[in-house]
């Protein structure tokens, strides 16, 4: 038995069982996206066009708008406060660089659950800050903690790639840059930040994919106005019962998501060439 | 930002400048001193709620903000309650399959892409990609649609099943690393020697790979155990896993013994990491396990 | 293909270690291998020697079996392989990346293959320690891989592979990741075994004094073809042609034509030379002199003379080249000995005319 023959026998079990389990439900979900619910509640396969058509409509496409807003707006966050993060481990760590990452990382084996769970506990109307100070800030039901829970949820995600990158960067350069530029801010936008680039587009995609999809910050720390199309998605699943609708919404998100990871793969491939040349 | 002052840049540095290690800040550069507050704040505000469910998972009282004793209570109501245990063993049981089901054909699919060549390799690569970058709300519904298509009565089956889909590109990409770095001479030497293409596979890759295949199978088993959103999607009445029960307790509104269960699982997690990092070093190789999950270095 | 490949067959045809008949390998549109006709013979050391890229290791490891010949049949002690896997082959390969298994002890890997065919475990101890001992690693045996120095690896893969008592051993320039001292050791020591072992030996190198150093025989291949077949001396002296004249060892070549039964060069001497009757009037040639053949000044009676002018001189220890310019483009290297008597410095200096002469046997003419 040659070699290959061989080999390619190993790719079987696995190849089915991800075509049939992953590759059929979506197929399926697509297929129902063109369905309708009859009288009964039962879900049918159909080439309707409405559940699309539905979409665009008032009550939802701001859902779907702010979704991606609240995304972007966790990625720009996470970008801000990662960075420095990053980049102070990575130039300034030192000896203890593996353990200030291990730190940071720390709090990610929380449940994602329980930690946003922390920030109701924490922030909420009867929660340790309102506590502390005596006050009854309202925190919670507000764009502000969904984005903030988005952020503390996926953080990590951004520092980590950031950070390899920033670890993979001979020091020797920021020195050159300083020779060439001067000014830290200066070496830092023509040194640093290019070098980084492909950790910043992978963290940004880590950050931005789950988001966009995310429905438990915004069930568990905001309120109506903080509707997410992760919520709407679940909603239609499980309580409101109209599955089709629900995998509408569910091709809308994927084939959005795609089109930003083309942009993606597009610009981390120029990044490479670049870096490379 | 005060401008740098002038220092010479004549290629001969001044014999008293110690030599730099790498990794050192280049000096009189950023200000660390603003950098290390932006740190400290954000360590602060990083573990603040960890702290908090921590610290408060032992408190005597019900109230969140007052800590009024240490107190073990709500730990006991987690053990005592029957369902509770039940949703944890179910966790674990989840977990446990996840991780020997998804590490197997993992690690078979890892095999394949490396050393076979065929038409289908390089989609089956993409196809093997997609799932890391699918949402795991797309995840669970078409994983619920599936089921209820097939007349699969939601159970730990279902949980199960999605959770080994989901696993398999992890241990692939652990998996595929290390592969890629053991040189193909090493199979072609044992079968020189005698050994059979599947004596080969056993004897001589396997082993070779295994720090990769555990530290894989440790880091399916976290994810398992901690995921949310698949298993909600796919959970049948009872038992429910860990996580979705967590969610209906939160929904019902803030409960203490949540903290016990979160505090709980950080345990479990971290534990069950810590091992993927400390194993291979066990097994008497001198590669720590990140570097073995980051894909570097073989043996 | 050289008159010395051509072999009386013996009455029995099996007799050879190793036949190749006709045997071609192709990746795509590239030969690998052209059309090759080879017969070792049990208990030789046998060398296949060439350039990168020359076929020596895409024909070794037809033998192992790792490849399989486009066209044509690889016989092993008579039978014809194609067929059989390389774990039923009973031949053995020492790689030059050793191929040590890192999670067993050194024990273990000149074990591997006495377990595979089920040896009894009492028999494999004997016969571990005796392979360790031929490879001088006796003691050695709960090491690891990874605690052993190139040259121990290398030898715990000598050892794993003649432990199986294989008809033929295969060695892919197995000493080509060791220093240079190490390996001149080796190579005493490789040939040492091998006749204590009397085992086949089939040897893929490009370095030409190592091939040299260790065979019993040689094939110089070039573009997966054998361009001569034969002893280390034979080789050396009588090179079949230009390639294989400007691989083995120095050779100075010189481009000419052939007058009169001599030799005019391109510089415009002309020298007395042994000239091949296929080689007619007007035929483009080079004439092929090694450098240590070449005498400077101090010619002896008949020998063939030409001038030149010093353009170099290089010290390289136990002697000096001086390359002298015969004309424009023409340059040949000769050999001087650093014995104690004359300092070359004292005796030439660069510019300087001088002669050089060689016997007229010496000198090839080759197409």
């Amino acid at each position: 038995m040659n070699e290959n023959r061989f080999a390619s026998g190993f790719l079987v079990p696995p190849g089915v069982w991800l075509l049939l389990l992953f590759v059929v439900p979506l197929v399926l979900v697509l297929a129902l996206s063109f369905g309708y619910t009859d009288d009964l509640g039962e879900a049918i396969y159909s080439t309707r066009l409405d559940n699309y058509e539905r979409l665009v409509d008032p009550d939802y496409l701001p859902v779907l708008f702010r979704s991606v807003g609240f995304a972007l707006a966790a990625v720009v966050l996470c970008l801000l406060i990662g960075y420095p993060v990053a980049y102070y481990i990575a130039i300034f760590g030192g000896r203890w660089k593996n353990v200030l990452i291990a730190l940071v990382v720390l709090p990610f084996f929380v449940n994602y659950l329980i930690r946003t769970y922390a920030w109701i506990a924490m922030l909420g109307d009867d929660g340790l800050v309102n506590g502390l100070f005596d006050s009854s800030i309202r925190f919670l039901n507000t764009p502000y903690a969904v984005i903030g829970g988005l952020v503390y949820g996926f953080m990590a995600f951004m520092i980590l790639p950031i950070y390899a990158s920033l670890d993979r960067m001979d020091p020797a350069l920021i020195e050159a840059g300083k020779d060439l530029y001067g000014g830290p801010w200066q070496t830092f936008l023509h040194v640093t930040l290019p070098h980084t680039m492909q950790g910043v587009l992978a963290g940004s995609l880590l950050v931005f994919l789950p988001a966009v999809g995310d429905f438990v910050s915004a069930s568990l720390l905001g309120g109506p106005e903080e509707v997410m199309v992760g919520n709407l998605i679940q909603q239609q699943f499980q309580a409101s019962d109209n599955w089709p609708f629900g995998a509408a919404l569910t091709v809308a998100m994927m084939a959005f998501l795609m089109i930003f990871m083309l942009f993606y793969l597009r610009a981390a491939a120029r990044e490479t060439r670049e870096a490379t040349a | 930002m005060s401008t740098v002052e002038s220092r010479p840049t004549a290629p001969a540095r001044p014999a008293a400048e110690p030599a730099r290690a790498p990794g050192r800040p280049p000096k009189e550069f950023d200000r660390p001193r603003f950098l290390k507050l932006f740190m400290g704040v954000f360590f602060l505000f990083l573990f603040a709620p960890i702290v908090l469910v921590v610290l408060f998972s032992f408190n005597s009282s019900r109230s969140l903000q007052d800590f009024q004793g240490f107190s073990t209570r709500w730990y006991e109501t987690f053990f005592e309650s029957e369902s509770l245990r039940e949703s944890l063993v179910a966790s674990l049981e989840i977990a446990l399959v996840t991780m020997v089901i998804g590490t197997i054909l993992g690690t078979m699919l890892a095999y394949g892409l490396v050393r076979a060549r065929t038409r289908v390799s390089s989609s089956l690569n993409v196809l093997m990609l997609v799932p890391l970058v699918t949402p795991e709300i797309v995840a669970g519904a078409s994983a619920l649609l599936l089921f209820t298509q097939v007349k699969l009565e939601l159970s730990l089956t279902t949980i199960i099943l999605a959770h080994i889909t989901f696993s398999i590109s992890y241990v692939t990409v652990v998996v595929r690393a290390r592969l890629v770095s053991l040189s193909h001479e090493v199979e072609e030497a044992s079968m020189d020697l005698g050994a059979t293409r599947w004596q080969t596979f056993r004897l001589v890759t396997l082993p070779a790979l295994w720090p990769a295949v555990v530290a894989a199978g440790l880091l399916v088993f976290a994810l398992s155990f901690d995921d949310f959103v698949l298993s909600f999607f796919t959970t049948g009445e009872s038992p429910q896993p860990l996580p979705v029960r967590i969610w209906t307790q939160i929904r019902f509104g803030v409960r203490p013994t949540i903290n016990a269960i979160g505090t709980f699982m950080l345990v479990i997690s971290v534990v069950s990491i810590g091992l993927a990092l400390l194993l291979p070093r066990l097994f008497g190789r001198r590669e720590s396990g990140l570097k073995v999950l980051l894909g570097r270095e073989a043996a | 293909m050289s008159a010395d490949t051509v072999r009386a067959h013996s009455a029995e045809p099996s007799a050879s270690a190793i036949r190749f008949e006709g045997v071609t390998k192709r990746f795509g549109e590239l030969r690998a291998v052209d059309a090759l006709d080879l017969e070792i013979e049990k208990g030789e050391f046998f060398s296949l020697l060439g350039p990168s890229g020359c076929g020596k290791t895409t024909t070794l490891r037809m033998v192992a079996g790792f490849e399989q010949p486009t066209e044509g049949h690889i016989y092993l002690d008579g039978e014809p392989v194609e067929t059989v896997p390389p774990y039923r082959r009973n031949v053995n390969t020492v790689f030059q990346s050793y191929a040590l298994f890192e999670h067993l002890d050194v024990a273990d890997n000149v074990a591997f293959g006495l377990k595979r065919k089920k040896v009894s475990s009492d028999e494999i101890r004997t016969r571990v320690a005796e392979a360790l001992e031929l490879v001088e690693l006796h003691g050695r045996e709960k090491a690891r891989p990874r605690e052993l120095s190139g040259g121990m690896k290398q030898r715990v893969a000598l050892a794993r592979a003649l432990v199986n008592r294989p008809s033929v051993l295969l060695l892919d320039e197995p000493l080509g990741a060791l220093d240079l001292k190490l390996r001149k050791q080796m190579q005493v020591e490789l040939k040492g075994i091998q006749r204590e072992v009397g085992i086949t030996f089939l040897y893929v190198t490009h370095d030409q004094e190592e091939a040299l150093a260790m065979s019993d025989r040689i094939a110089v291949m070039e573009h997966g073809l054998v361009k001569q077949c034969s002893s280390p001396e034979d080789i050396y002296e009588h090179p079949s042609g230009p390639f294989v004249a400007g691989f083995i060892g120095t050779s100075n070549l010189l481009s000419g034509v052939v007058e009169n039964g001599c030799v005019k060069l391109a510089s415009g001497a002309t020298c007395v030379a042994e000239v091949p009757s296929d080689c007619p009037q007007g035929a483009e040639v080079h004439l092929s002199v090694r450098p240590e053949k070449i005498w400077l000044d101090e010619l002896e009676e008949g020998m063939v003379e030409v001038g030149g002018t010093i353009v170099e001189r290089v010290y390289v220890g136990t002697t000096t080249q001086v390359i002298v310019e015969l004309g424009p483009g023409m340059r040949v290297t000769a050999l001087e000995q650093n014995v104690a008597r004359a300092r070359s410095d004292d005796r030439w200096q660069i510019g300087d005319r001088v002669r050089l002469g060689w016997h007229r046997e010496h000198a090839r003419v080759l197409r």
